[in-house]
């Protein structure tokens, strides 16, 4: 009896298990934002829409630091793989160029939010001038921000945002939408307009990740209706758990599946991969967000055809700047741009968003000019 | 076991080459020497911050005191952590449980989780390692499942009290880890139930034969188990204001590196839980310490691998010249 009970209860965890991929219906980017897909033709993606009011949150009595040295810590994601390390080599350009700067990156070895908060909270209490911070969560980093901002410490986030209150400004690297656009009209101009894709993401509540995916979701049904979306598989910014998902959506599907997504560029690089050992090169197509040097073998052996991205080394580089700007005064509540060294003036949007630019396709004519 | 002397100097000595008297000397020779590298490491402010850090794991390692005791381990409890915080939060946001009734029913199903692990165990005689290994998967396959990688957020304000809230200035949650640590402390020390535990860890057929309810006591253990990982998941979830289905990962690992450091042998039969405790503190304030002095993270894991490993070294030693 207690055999037969103890079975069953396996089975049907196991079938729920089974489940965990998502499905197709009903994706709100698992942060319930409304999704707002750009025009299906060629047009270059909008100019800063109109001003919303400035949402950000504020450092309470923050010590006047104008023109003085001030100390940052970077707290991305996680460190160790070629995405940060390039934004880390942004951080330290900008801060070698403006001179005034001492930025240092640390974080987890492995994208947990737990981890990430607990290396902030330790240099809360060690007292640094600013916090970067790229969020693995957009929720639960915010009670730590907030205590960061409540003891005078200013906060900039880049990359992955978190809850606007908790943090100043954030720098958003390309729009979402814009993002989603190229990601989609790349795809289909590969494998067509009636192609089956599936979707290699982090998990499924990475702030930047879950957004593009819901902005990909509603551009599809706007501009691509007949392409169909399989299933989407969590890979935790992890090199092995990426190929193994990948390999398991080309097995599970075989030839329903005509191309794969990388969300993060730990999962294109290993997607690639996965199509390459299972000899599907040029019969699956994959397109995603990679750094170019994970992705110059594959570019080159024609397995892949494009990468989108922006450059992180900007990312980086643009968000000292601008966490440089908000200790000088120079960059207040209600401005509409902020001035970024060599990158010129980049635009507020969303009221505390500083847009970088629009997303950058690499392809095999332009992927070796790059070194990241 | 050595020679029982009624000499008050070797019961003396006896006493200073215990296990957790070297490892509280070490923790106040490392907290004076990070206090010296660091000043703001030992403020009250820090040290109330890394206790409220460190409940979570500290409410995990007490029951597994008592599982290693028995002989056993429980390797599943990061992942009745993430399922008792899924549920917790699913069955409020989605089944419409009010707030009370959706946190006392995730703490009702991790005292399931781990009374299924304690069945198999007992009942069905499969080794603990092998079970709990097994039941990892399927718990945090289950909180895949049910959360559909949704994650529930906007909690009401007083539900963030227990995770971030002050009494009298200490962190709410390091007052329900002390408790618990006096309630666990004492059970293991004066009740039957704790030197039953001790006898099953040191030979369990003599134990069975000596008509301890050892099956009861085992099942009893695992229970608390799942019971204690239910309420570090509501510490959690009040704590990060959310709730995720990847929470708790790895949380098994701190907490028997914490319970091992502490001086309980994993092959069972010895441990106490004021040595958990240090080997708690031990690992929370070397990581913290080192952070501040400016120490990077992956330097910080090697620094505990290494204090992990002469901590077993010692504890063997102490044991062999125990006997």
């Amino acid at each position: 009896m207690r055999n037969y009970l103890l079975t069953t209860a396996a089975a049907g965890a196991f079938a729920l298990a089974m489940n965990s991929g998502a499905s197709a219906a009903g994706w709100d980017g698992a942060d319930d934002l409304p999704t707002s897909p750009l025009a299906c033709d060629a047009s270059a993606p909008a100019a800063p829409a109109a001003a919303k009011p400035y949402d950000g949150g504020k450092a309470v009595n923050a010590p006047d630091k104008a023109s003085k040295e001030i100390s940052l810590v970077d707290v991305p994601k996680l460190i160790g793989i070629g995405y940060f390390n390039a934004t880390s080599k942004g951080i330290t350009d900008g801060a070698a160029e403006l001179g005034n700067v001492k930025a240092k990156t640390d974080g987890p070895t492995e994208a947990k939010i737990d981890e990430q908060i607990k290396f902030i909270d330790n240099y809360i209490t060690s007292g640094v001038d600013g916090i970067l911070f790229a969020a693995n969560d957009p929720v639960a980093i915010a009670p730590v921000l907030k205590k960061a901002l409540s003891k005078g410490i200013h906060v900039v986030g880049y990359d992955a945002n978190s809850t606007p209150d908790a943090r100043e400004w954030f720098v958003n690297q390309a729009e979402f939408n814009g993002i989603a656009k190229a990601m989609m009209d790349s795809m289909a101009k590969e494998v067509g307009e009636n192609a089956s894709f599936g979707i290699v993401t982090s998990t499924f509540t990475t702030p930047n990740q879950a957004r593009w995916i819901a902005e990909m979701q509603a551009y599809g049904a706007k501009c691509h209706p007949k392409m169909k979306w399989l299933e989407t598989v969590e890979a935790q910014e992890d090199n092995v758990l990426s190929f193994n998902q990948a390999t398991t959506l080309l097995n599970k599907y075989g030839d329903k599946l005509q191309g794969l997504f990388g969300m993060t560029s730990v999962a294109t690089p290993a997607s690639a991969e996965a199509v390459t050992k299972a000899n599907l090169c040029g019969k699956v197509a994959v397109i995603g967000l990679a750094t170019p040097n994970a992705m110059k073998p594959y570019v080159h052996a024609d397995c892949v055809k494009s990468v989108v991205l922006w450059n992180p080394i900007d990312l980086g580089y643009a968000a000292v700047h601008v966490m440089r700007a908000v200790v000088d005064g120079k960059l207040k509540a209600g401005d509409t741009s902020v001035d970024a060294g060599k990158l010129g003036k980049l635009n507020v949007v969303n009221g505390s968003e500083i847009l970088l630019g629009p997303p950058f396709i690499y392809d095999k004519g332009n992927i070796d000019k790059f070194d990241f | 076991m050595s020679a029982v002397t009624t000499s008050a100097r070797a019961s003396r000595a006896r006493i200073f080459l215990r296990h957790e008297t070297v490892l509280a000397a070490l923790l106040i020779v490392a907290l004076f020497g990070l206090g010296l590298f660091n000043d703001r490491f030992l403020t009250v402010d820090n040290l109330l911050n890394q206790g409220r850090l460190m409940t979570e794991i500290g409410l995990i390692a007490l029951p597994m005191t008592f599982v290693i005791i028995t002989g056993g381990i429980d390797v599943s409890v990061g992942a009745m952590v993430g399922l008792c915080a899924i549920v917790l939060g699913y069955s409020w946001k989605n089944l419409g449980f009010p707030l009370p009734l959706a946190v006392v029913f995730s703490l009702a199903v991790g005292a399931a989780a781990g009374l299924a692990n304690g069945l198999v165990i007992t009942r069905i005689k499969v080794p603990a390692i092998i079970t709990t290994i097994a039941t990892l998967t399927l718990f945090r396959g289950l909180a895949e499942g049910i959360s559909q990688a949704h994650s529930v957020r906007g909690y009401p304000d007083w539900f963030y009290f227990l995770g971030q809230g002050d009494v009298f200035g200490v962190p709410t949650q390091l007052l329900i880890l002390i408790i618990a640590i006096a309630v666990f402390g004492v059970v293991l020390d004066r009740t039957s139930f704790g030197r039953t535990l001790y006898a099953i860890g040191s030979n369990e057929t003599a134990a069975r034969f000596s008509a301890l309810p050892v099956d009861r006591v085992k099942l009893t253990a695992y229970t608390l188990s799942g019971l204690m990982s239910g309420i570090s998941a509501f510490v959690l979830v009040s704590r990060v204001t959310t709730t995720r289905s990847d929470m708790g990962m790895g949380y098994e690992l701190d907490a028997i590196a914490a319970v091992l450091l502490g001086g309980t042998s994993v092959f069972g039969g010895s441990g106490t839980i004021w040595g958990s405790v240090i080997g708690l503190v031990m690992i929370q304030l070397l990581k913290n310490g080192l952070a501040l002095t400016g120490v990077k993270g992956d330097a910080t894991i090697m620094v505990i691998g290494v204090v992990l490993i002469a901590s077993v070294l010692i504890a063997s030693s102490l044991q062999r010249r125990r006997e």
